[in-house]
């Protein structure tokens, strides 16, 4: 199983677990619909486009509404800690919550007591909050970009908002000694997938692989490029691919996506995802041989 | 299937909040909690003390909502910082421009506005679950007619945004004069 778990902008949505399915300019949960907007929308359908050119079933998602009080994200933590040994996913992808230490602390002991321990795969705040509460290396994957990099590392900075000056004005050629401070300070999943201009790769504190073409500048814009990022290399890797290539193949098919779309600052993510199929019908299959 | 919440969890904050008097301190802790906040009366360290000593642990993340209602209820309070000494909020932003269109970065959150009618295009970035709400409640709309994020997000990420708005706002209105 591949299972998502995060918050949506819609305050009457109660914890709900399923199969999402991806209808186009919204994704359906239980037959409630929310829009393929910036955030764990946009990830699930990033997911679910891949999930099905691979021919493997949607993913299940463990959604709650959150307006920013917290008070959805500590229902979500809860039913993490008392739950992820049952559910037991395959992929376990962490994504927009509240960032609070102790009960990343518990999900992460929890998922630990799983009859096999899952590919664990954090984003957004759930980064922040694995980051913050020293957790990082419990973690497969991350997909910080330029400044959450930074964030990454800084030792002291609980939340992006309070990096260090300096480190925040780093610039993207500075994204090697970002990588190797933050496995220095133990701030770093197994494999960083660093998004921006230049898309890196990083393993054991170095980088192996670098990504720069298409160039499609505005996709830094729109908000959701991350968040499709993280969705695809989910759905990838549950797909059987090894970590690199699942990493490799997701930044490709982002930015030919981007292209595709004849990405501008004003477009929408929904556009994007709408340009994954076309890409995966037209490269995946070379993509994946290389 | 649907579930609901039955426990409340430990409590991990990173934040501070001091204080002039011990009074202010504990109307503060019962303010917040009827608020549904996670806080716990705490020393400050000696590195940080200032007023009294007795502080306010937070969830720094929540400072945003924190500020708000403890300016709602008119109860005093010093500063809110990180425990970890040393660390200080962003205060500067890094602007890219576009051609038509301005991207306004301020520590992980960026608003991309047009440069001539002032509309938010895009905004992008963060991970704290107020940000899809203000999305949802800032595209398309212009800048100068906007709510300010702070005054409707919850967390550090809305408090970014608020200052790549503020920012966004500033440049539109002076490429007008």
């Amino acid at each position: 199983m591949f299972l998502i778990c995060g918050t949506v902008p819609r305050e009457d949505l109660p914890l709900t677990l399923g199969e999402v399915k991806f209808l186009g300019s919204v994704i359906s949960l239980d037959g409630v619909e929310i829009p393929c907007t910036q955030g764990t929308a946009a990830l699930i359908s990033a997911a679910c486009v891949t999930a099905r050119y691979l021919h493997l079933p949607p993913p299940r998602a463990l959604l709650v509404g959150d307006d920013g009080t917290g008070k959805g994200s500590r229902v979500l933590y809860d039913h993490l800690i008392k739950n992820l040994p049952a559910l037991s996913p395959v992929v376990l992808l962490l994504h927009y919550m509240l960032p609070v230490m102790g009960l990343m602390k518990k999900v992460c002991d929890s998922a630990s007591k799983a009859k096999k321990r899952p590919f664990m795969i954090a984003d957004a705040a759930a980064m922040y909050a694995a980051k913050a509460a020293g957790l990082a290396p419990s973690f497969d994957i991350f997909t910080p970009d330029l400044s959450e990099m930074a964030f990454l590392a800084d030792p002291d900075a609980m939340h992006p908002a309070y990096v260090s000056r300096h480190l925040f004005e780093s610039d993207a050629s500075k994204i090697p000694e970002l990588v190797a401070a933050a496995y220095r300070h133990k701030n770093a999943a197994k494999m960083l997938l660093v998004k921006g201009s230049t898309d890196y790769i990083a393993s054991d504190g170095k980088i192996i692989e670098t990504i720069s073409q298409p160039e499609v500048p505005a996709l830094e814009a729109i908000g959701g490029t991350g968040d499709t990022i993280s969705g695809m290399v989910g759905a990838f890797i549950h797909g059987g691919l090894r970590p690199l290539d699942a990493a490799r193949v997701t930044f490709r098919a982002n930015r030919t996506a981007g292209q595709v779309a004849g990405a501008t600052p004003a477009t929408r993510i929904s556009e994007i995802i709408e340009a994954l199929s076309r890409v995966f019908e037209k490269h995946l299959d070379e993509w994946i041989k290389t | 299937m649907v579930f609901g919440f039955t426990k409340k969890n430990n409590f991990e904050g990173g934040g501070l909040i001091l204080f002039g008097s011990v009074e202010e301190a504990i109307a503060a802790e019962k303010i917040l909690k009827e608020g549904a906040y996670e806080t716990k009366l705490v020393a400050p360290p000696p590195a940080l003390r200032k007023g009294c000593d007795l502080a306010l642990e937070i969830n720094l993340v929540e400072k945003t909502g924190v500020e708000r209602i403890l300016r709602t209820e008119n109860l005093p309070f010093l500063e809110i910082l990180p425990v970890k000494s040393g660390s200080e909020l962003l205060q500067v932003v890094q602007v890219t421009d576009f051609g038509s269109a301005i991207m306004v970065k301020a520590g992980n959150m960026k608003l991309t506005f047009d440069r001539q009618s002032g509309v938010i295009l895009n905004v992008s970035g963060g991970g704290c679950p107020d940000i899809p709400y203000l999305h949802a409640q800032m595209l398309d709309k212009k800048l100068a007619e906007t709510p300010r994020p702070r005054d409707k997000g919850y967390t550090l990420c809305a408090l970014m945004l608020d200052r790549a708005f503020v920012e966004s706002l500033d440049i539109w209105s002076n490429g007008r004069k």
